[in-house]
């Protein structure tokens, strides 16, 4: 259900490190579960700036909207365009199609901070 | 006091029966209720709707029976709307207003004799009202406060009627009138209301036999089970007004639009000195609707602004329209409000254009 080769954030965030060294985050099962259908999505211009723990993009659902959080400090490269007319691939397919934004991270050691599947599904267990 | 007052949440006699399918809760008035089902989620259930039919666990509801010698002219000289517009077997939209002309709560009244009639308040409101009236009518009109005892599930959609077929159950019904019959040797009332917008019943049975009517109804083929998520993005979409929300003690029919619930011409009902005045003057402010013409969705609360960038008025319900994929609003402006205005969403200005609900082209009378 967790996929074992990402990092997670307390805040349901997910990244996944790329092998040219870039990285990958969107949000979990458990978040895109816990927002309901989602409709609008907020992405950060292509060259920001990201601080670690500060909102970088915002997702709406039918009934309610959330701030995502920088998972590290990094740059943008790309965002998910496909979100803009499918934001429902968030809830399809939260840890593949529906990844929010590629970024350079600053310092990728900063990952081995986050948490991995095992701590995170401890925290989102009922 | 009940449950809810002392914070324990209250459940329906289907609560089981929602676990089953994966449902996620949310408070209602008191009671923990499904706001949406796995598999399903806010938007197929309303579609569902929409466009086939889907039932909804109502219990929540409050349900009680006034009954005594002239009960119904006991009741109509309390609440707005006049009793003598309907018959034995109707229901109407009514209101139990303060008298500042406040909406303490927004009610359905079921019409069963001169003798007899059935109220429908909401969940968080049916405590009060019933400590109102019992204060406002003769002792020898007995009210028996049947809210835990009754569940009500509501069918809603162009195929309601094909379902309540399916059971056995009649169908022939007009808008707004009731009828009594049974399932499986089990007495069902039959009302033709809801609050979607379209086609349909609901069913209120009592609480001991719910889980097989809510089975039966079920298993009959394209039956959707829907939440109370869709149940707000259905009526919003209708411009029907929410309790606690587009009414409220210090919000008058007048000003939310729902005057036709007001028997104008009766000689007394609770809040009627203020009501007449407020009318004969005018309102200061209005329920209106709001159709967003950019993305963004307005939500409860949010401040409503004019061309000149003066706050004008708050948002008192707002969503996502499944039916639209825009965001509409009902929002509490004041009475002159002309052209087009902003809502104040997050710090960004939605523009949206003022329109006269029903949002969609649905009807409950078709």
């Amino acid at each position: 259900m967790t996929p074992d080769d990402l990092k997670y954030t307390k805040d349901h965030e997910w990244v996944r490190i790329l092998p040219d060294g870039t990285a990958q985050f969107g949000i979990t099962d458990f978040a895109q579960d816990a927002l309901g259908d989602i409709v609008y999505v907020q992405l950060p211009a292509v060259g920001a700036a990201m601080t670690a723990g500060e909102s970088v993009a915002e997702v709406e659902s039918v009934k309610s909207v959330s701030e995502i959080y920088a998972p590290m400090a990094g740059q943008v490269l790309a965002v998910n365009d496909t979100l803009d007319a499918s934001p429902e691939v968030m809830n399809a397919d939260p840890y593949g199609a529906g990844w929010l934004v590629t970024f350079q991270p600053t310092d990728l050691a900063q990952a081995q901070d986050l948490l991995d599947a095992a701590a995170y599904e401890g925290i989102t267990a009922h | 006091m009940s449950n809810a007052e002392q914070g324990e949440a209250l459940q329906s006699a289907l609560h089981s029966s929602h676990e089953e399918l994966g449902a996620k809760w949310s408070d209602f008035g008191g009671w923990l209720m499904p706001l949406e089902y796995a598999g399903g989620g806010v938007t197929a259930e309303h579609e569902a709707v929409r466009n086939g039919v889907g039932i909804f666990d109502v219990s929540h509801l409050g349900t009680a029976q006034i009954v005594g010698p002239g009960a119904v002219a006991a009741i109509d000289a309390v609440l707005t709307n006049s009793l003598d517009r309907i018959g034995p077997g109707q229901a109407q939209y009514t209101l139990l207003c303060n008298d500042q002309g406040g909406v303490i709560d927004d009610i359905i009244a079921y019409r069963v004799s001169d003798d007899e009639l059935i109220l429908m308040p909401n969940a968080a409101n049916c405590t009060t009202v019933l400590e109102i009236l019992r204060a406002a009518i003769p002792a020898d009109v007995q009210i028996h406060n049947l809210h835990t005892q009754t569940a009500i599930i509501a069918v809603q959609g162009p195929r309601s009627a094909h379902v309540l077929a399916a059971l056995g159950l009649a169908t022939d019904l007009e808008y707004m009138s009731f009828v009594s019959d049974t399932f499986d040797g089990v007495d069902v009332t039959v009302c033709r209301t809801g609050y979607t917008g379209e086609l349909g019943f609901e069913l209120a049975i009592d609480a001991g036999h719910a889980v097989a009517l809510w089975k039966a109804l079920l298993a009959v083929d394209g039956v959707v089970p829907c939440g109370l998520a869709a149940r707000d993005t259905l009526r919003t979409e209708m411009g029907y007004p929410l309790h606690g929300q587009d009414l409220s003690p210090t919000i008058t029919p007048v000003e939310a639009g729902v005057s036709w619930a007001v028997g104008w011409n009766k000689p007394i009902f609770a809040g009627k000195a203020a009501l007449d005045v407020q009318r004969a003057h005018g309102p200061s402010r209005r329920l209106v609707g709001l159709l967003a013409s950019e993305r963004g969705i307005p939500r409860h609360d949010m401040v409503v602004r004019n061309a000149s960038g003066d706050d004008i008025g708050l948002v008192t319900s707002g969503t996502f329209s499944p039916t639209l994929h825009q965001g509409i609003a009902l929002a509490l402006v004041n009475a002159d409000v002309d052209g087009d205005v902003v809502v104040d969403v997050r710090g960004r200005s939605l523009p949206c254009t003022i329109v006269k609900p029903p949002f969609v082209t649905a009807s409950p009378k078709a």
